[in-house]
């Protein structure tokens, strides 16, 4: 099973920096999410990664650059356009045609085949395909080889409902199998559900990388509300442990300190407490609140600024 | 290599074009060298078995018509490197095999081989319409040197539509590249040259800017199999004379040789 190492990638386009030193480890058993605005240069990455573009940096698989991989297939599987495939080719032959090179038979196309659902119209021609049939197909190809690692953009893109499940579940499945899943995707609620660990870029930067929970719990956004008897006095011991404090309707919202430091301030200084609740953010509202300032794309309206009149 | 090679093979066995490219080539050439071989059949006035053999082969190519074959089987040129761009296939097949050397040396030789075969097929039914109307046979020297000639521009031919796909990555403006450069664009310099020279103070001398007329890599290309024709003739009225089959072969063999080189420096250094 691969460990995926990045080291320092970096891309250029024009006077455009698109990707910028950027390092990460994909470790072995666990889906890490990609996520960033758009344009933010998580699909440069990719092809970085996979030796498509030419920048700079490494990327390594168990120590050896995709390129150096001898049958690529059966240890890196790819999935890195909407719909990378020639309209009136058949599916199937499709499968055929990338399998050839990398010593993969017929059966396992046939098996891939199944595994994406896509049976009934394996002798199709996918220039007919909807786009979450070309994305199972994409999908399939990723498959081929059985490899230890995945690399998909954007996977669930044009799966319905119940295709997004069945992705979600074969990811996790696969990552559990040992393999390594590195998925990038603007679907954060998904996300949310799939990812272990996260790399989160904008502008090309590195915003945050390590596991959901931690990108989660550090948010600002999150908070902890305290309604107490003695909210005079809790307040001040509370800012002394570095908590940022507001009044909200009949209690206080509390940041940046947790609600196990809260109860503790609030014993230590002999205080009561009625009720003590954890809001935690969303990966949504933590990843809105990391990328706030690299959005690439940015509309000029905007509801908070008056939108809604 | 193998490996590459493996994928090209499969590739080309699964997309519709080759064959109808391929059929549509041979069609062309059975129906069109039965029609000449049926006119010669009843004429009494043409010329022997090597010359009758030229005429079928070519399809009145060796009489400076275009070599209707080369146009066809270079669309599997412009198709081979065409069709990654166009239809973003570029970046699964170099997921597959990502040797850029050996993806490109695997779309050369099987382009190569595919189009030296189709013109071998074509030469074939140029014999077989000989036999069927009872016309003269080629002499065995003129078998080869023209068989040779038409199975090495058709090749180059269509390797420089792989070129031209490569070096464009668009298969739309290859396409054109190819049809227009060998068409009109060399009957335009052509054209132009001629215009200059009989205007020009010595309008039958040799040398000056006739000697551009040499080096026009397609019309040089023809050499290989054309015997006679009216560009021929009028080149050599002001002064140009063309290369022979083996110069004019180099030629254009240099040609697509630099056209190759530049698609493959293209192909490794570029973003896939």
């Amino acid at each position: 099973m691969a460990l995926i190492e990045a080291r320092s990638l970096g891309k250029t386009f024009g006077a455009h920096r698109a990707v910028d030193d950027l390092s990460f480890t994909v470790r072995p058993g666990s889906v890490t999410g990609f996520l960033g605005p758009n344009g933010s240069g998580k699909s440069t990455t990719m092809r970085l990664m996979l030796g498509l573009d030419r920048g700079e940096g490494i990327t390594t698989f168990d120590g050896v650059p995709f390129t150096g991989l001898d049958h690529p297939m059966r240890h890196v599987g790819a999935l890195l356009e909407a719909k990378p495939f020639h309209p009136t080719r058949k599916a199937r032959n499709h499968l055929r045609m990338l399998a050839a090179p990398n010593g993969i038979d017929d059966r396992r196309v046939d098996e891939v085949i199944d595994m994406v659902g896509l049976t009934g119209v394996r002798g199709g021609r996918p220039g007919k395909f909807s786009l979450g049939m070309g994305q199972r197909l994409g999908i399939a190809a990723a498959l081929l080889g059985d490899p230890h690692t995945l690399i998909l953009d954007e996977p669930s893109n044009g799966l319905d409902p119940q295709g997004i499940t069945w992705l979600r579940n074969l990811l996790k499945h696969l990552a559990q199998q040992g393999r390594s899943v590195f998925v990038s995707s603007h679907l954060l609620q998904e996300m949310a559900l799939l990812a272990d660990e996260l790399v989160v870029i904008g502008r090309g930067r590195m915003l945050a990388n390590g596991p959901v929970h931690d990108f989660i719990s550090h948010s600002s956004l999150g908070s902890v509300t305290v309604r107490s008897p003695d909210l005079g006095a809790l307040a001040p011991a509370l800012e002394a442990i570095g908590a940022s404090v507001a009044a909200a309707d009949g209690g206080i919202v509390v940041r940046g300190v947790t609600a196990e430091q809260v109860g503790d301030a609030a014993h230590a200084a002999g205080l009561r407490l009625h009720q003590l609740a954890t809001h935690e953010a969303t990966l949504e509202e933590a990843f809105l609140e990391a990328t706030g300032l690299s959005e690439e794309f940015r509309g000029t309206h905007r509801p908070s600024e008056g939108g809604q009149r | 290599m193998i490996d590459a090679l493996r994928y090209e093979y499969v590739r080309l066995r699964t997309i519709g074009s080759t064959y109808w490219l391929i059929g549509s080539a041979l069609v062309f050439q059975l129906v069109f060298a039965v029609l000449i071989a049926l006119s010669l059949a009843s004429s009494s006035t043409f010329g022997g078995g090597d010359e009758t053999f030229e005429i079928l082969a070519t399809i009145g190519g060796s009489t400076g018509a275009p070599l209707l074959m080369a146009y066809i089987v270079g669309l599997l040129g412009v198709f081979s490197t065409g069709h990654e761009y166009r239809h973003g296939m570029i970046r699964a097949t170099l997921t597959a095999i990502p040797h850029r050397t050996h993806v490109f040396v695997a779309k050369v030789v099987s382009i190569a081989v595919l189009a030296a075969l189709t013109s071998v097929m074509c030469v074939l039914i140029a014999l077989l319409a000989i036999a069927m109307f009872g016309l003269d046979m080629p002499s065995g020297s003129a078998f080869v040197e023209v068989s040779a000639g038409i199975v090495l521009f058709v090749t180059l031919f269509a390797l420089s539509g792989l070129a031209f796909a490569a070096i464009l990555r668009n298969q739309t403006a290859a396409v054109a590249v190819l049809m227009l450069v060998p068409s009109l664009f060399e009957f335009i310099i052509q054209s132009v040259v001629v215009l200059i020279k009989t205007n020009s103070s010595d309008p039958q001398g040799e040398g000056g800017i006739t000697v551009i007329l040499r080096y026009l890599p397609y019309d040089a290309g023809s050499q290989m199999f054309v015997q006679s024709s009216v560009s021929g003739f009028v080149q050599r009225a002001i002064g140009a004379e063309p290369f022979g089959a083996v110069g004019g072969g180099v030629v254009m063999g240099v040609f697509v040789a630099l056209l190759l080189g530049g698609a493959y420096a293209l192909f490794v250094r570029r973003d896939a």
